[in-house]
């Protein structure tokens, strides 16, 4: 076995003297690049994840058509808020992590183990995130399978690595406050709850929760129909993850026309 | 003895000797190109001979159980490492091969104080095309022949595989399903492990015969398929049991 923990990638990275995470914060350190808005929410068949497209670097629009729901693996996702440049390389070291894990030891990783990779990451990134540069806050999907049933979990994390199961909802980024209000006001007293949603009518309600979050917040893209921007949603269920096209969002969207 | 040139070349014959005797009774496998996939195939007695190497690469192995874990870890790390630093599309099993596998396989083989690789090998990168697959057969001595598509046989006896790969080759149609091509293998597998000559025709209307039947009792057959169309970046679809005997 090559590395001092079977099938642990950052001790092989260690031993190769490669360090993912690594750097050193400047006081001239440019306008850092943010993405804003992400969230998770139970509806009747899984857990629906959908992000905005933007990324801002202080009152600039850096980028609208960014992917901020990363598959990490067919059963989980993981939605980044905060600095691009670390959270896009957790991302990776996660990718990578698990299916080395998966194929070294002929067994994939247990929820508990993929939850703390990320908490591990995140404290990782400790000394960037003190110094306000680096700083991300994720919020992660994924399954546990209980007999034969796979049922998926949502979790959210502060900057420092602390891990929280959420029961029916997550958000980050610049625009959570208002998500949040969103699917508190509507899981609590809403007529249809999310987690008692269809597809389609989770669909909508995901791209109605950002139209509201952009309106109160400006580093949030929302939703653009006449520019062909729309959110990125992705669906985790017990079949593993799928991403809700473009086509399908539109189709959802009409059928609630 | 290291000092005397001959003495040295008498070590290293004698350690080729005692490596092909320590896996003389080692069961084949098999890698084919299939218009699906490559199918692999190998019949164990409970320990594990196919396995998933990385994205769009797995092998199959006869050899010490040891040894086999040994290069799997070889292997995988290699690939993991190659994927993070630089990307997924960048690994394949030709650089995995020759750049770190042959080597470190050659230097255990002629470093004559130190245990050597009892192991044979094949490896299998699924590609657009079947003529575009990548297969090769790596051996204990650090030794690689690259082939693309087609059929591939590592066998304990050397001896006996043009004659397997060749029937295999006009016995398989690249159209069969996996499950079918896989039971064209195992006749390979029981006339290989046998010692027997190759049926003629293939006819399987009324599935294996007796004899494979009983050669397969208690053993386990282990098959898996790098698929070659798929929504998933991992191609390696584990097929087995296909059949408990």
């Amino acid at each position: 076995m090559s590395t001092g923990i079977a099938g642990d990638f950052l001790g092989l990275l260690a031993q190769n003297n490669l360090r993912p995470l690594a750097a050193e914060a400047s006081t001239r350190a440019p306008e850092q690049t943010h993405a804003t808005t992400v969230f998770a929410f139970r509806y009747r068949d899984g857990v629906l994840v959908a992000g905005d497209r933007r990324a801002t670097a202080g009152n600039v629009i850096v980028a609208d058509d960014v992917n901020k729901i990363i598959e990490i693996d067919r059963y989980s996702l993981l939605a980044i808020a905060g600095v691009p440049a670390m959270a896009f390389e957790m991302a990776r070291v996660m990718q990578v992590s698990f299916a080395y894990y998966r194929r070294s030891q002929l067994q994939p990783l247990s929820l508990e183990a993929k939850v703390r990779a990320l908490a591990r990451l995140l404290r990782e990134n400790l000394p960037l995130t003190l110094q306000g540069v680096g700083v991300v806050a994720p919020v992660f999907a994924t399954v546990e399978a209980q007999g034969d049933k796979m049922v998926p979990r949502i979790y959210f994390y502060d900057p420092l690595g602390a891990q929280f199961e959420a029961v029916a909802f997550a958000a980050s980024g610049s625009g959570s406050g208002t998500v949040r209000s969103v699917l508190s006001f509507q899981e609590r007293f809403g007529e249809v709850k999310p987690s008692t949603m269809s597809l389609n009518r989770a669909i909508r309600f995901a791209h109605d929760t950002l139209t509201v979050a952009s309106e109160f917040d400006s580093a949030t893209g929302g939703m653009d129909p006449a520019r062909t921007v729309w959110p990125v949603i992705k669906v985790l269920d017990g079949n593993g993850v799928r991403d809700v096209q473009t086509a399908e969002q539109i189709a959802a969207r009409k059928e609630g026309a | 003895m290291t000092e005397e040139p001959f003495r040295w070349l008498e070590a290293i014959a004698n350690r080729r000797e005692y490596v092909q005797q320590q896996i003389a009774t080692g069961s084949p496998v098999f890698a084919v190109s299939l218009d699906a996939g490559i199918l692999l195939l190998g019949v164990g007695s409970g320990q594990s001979k196919v396995f998933e190497v990385f994205d769009r690469q797995a092998m199959a192995a006869l050899g010490h159980p040891a040894d086999i874990e040994r290069v799997r870890n070889i292997l995988i790390d290699a690939a993991h490492l190659e994927a993070f630093t630089r990307a997924a599309a960048d690994v394949n099993v030709r650089r995995l091969v020759s750049f770190g596998l042959s080597p470190q396989l050659k230097q255990s083989f002629e470093q004559i104080f130190q245990a050597p690789f009892m192991i044979n090998l094949l490896l299998a990168e699924v590609a657009e095309k079947p003529a575009q697959d990548v297969l090769v057969q790596v051996s204990f001595d650090g030794g690689f022949v690259i082939q693309h598509g087609g059929v591939m046989v590592a066998a304990a006896k050397p001896e006996q595989v043009p004659s397997v790969t060749k029937w295999l080759k006009d016995s398989i149609d690249p159209k069969l399903p996996p499950e079918k091509a896989s039971l064209v293998l195992l006749l390979a597998w029981d006339a290989l492990v046998r010692n027997q000559s190759l049926p003629e025709t293939v006819d399987l209307t009324n599935g294996l015969p007796l004899a494979c039947r009983e050669q397969l009792t208690g053993k386990v057959v282990e098959a898996a398929l790098l698929e070659r169309q798929s929504v998933n970046l991992a191609r390696y679809v584990p097929l087995t049991p296909l059949l408990t005997g």
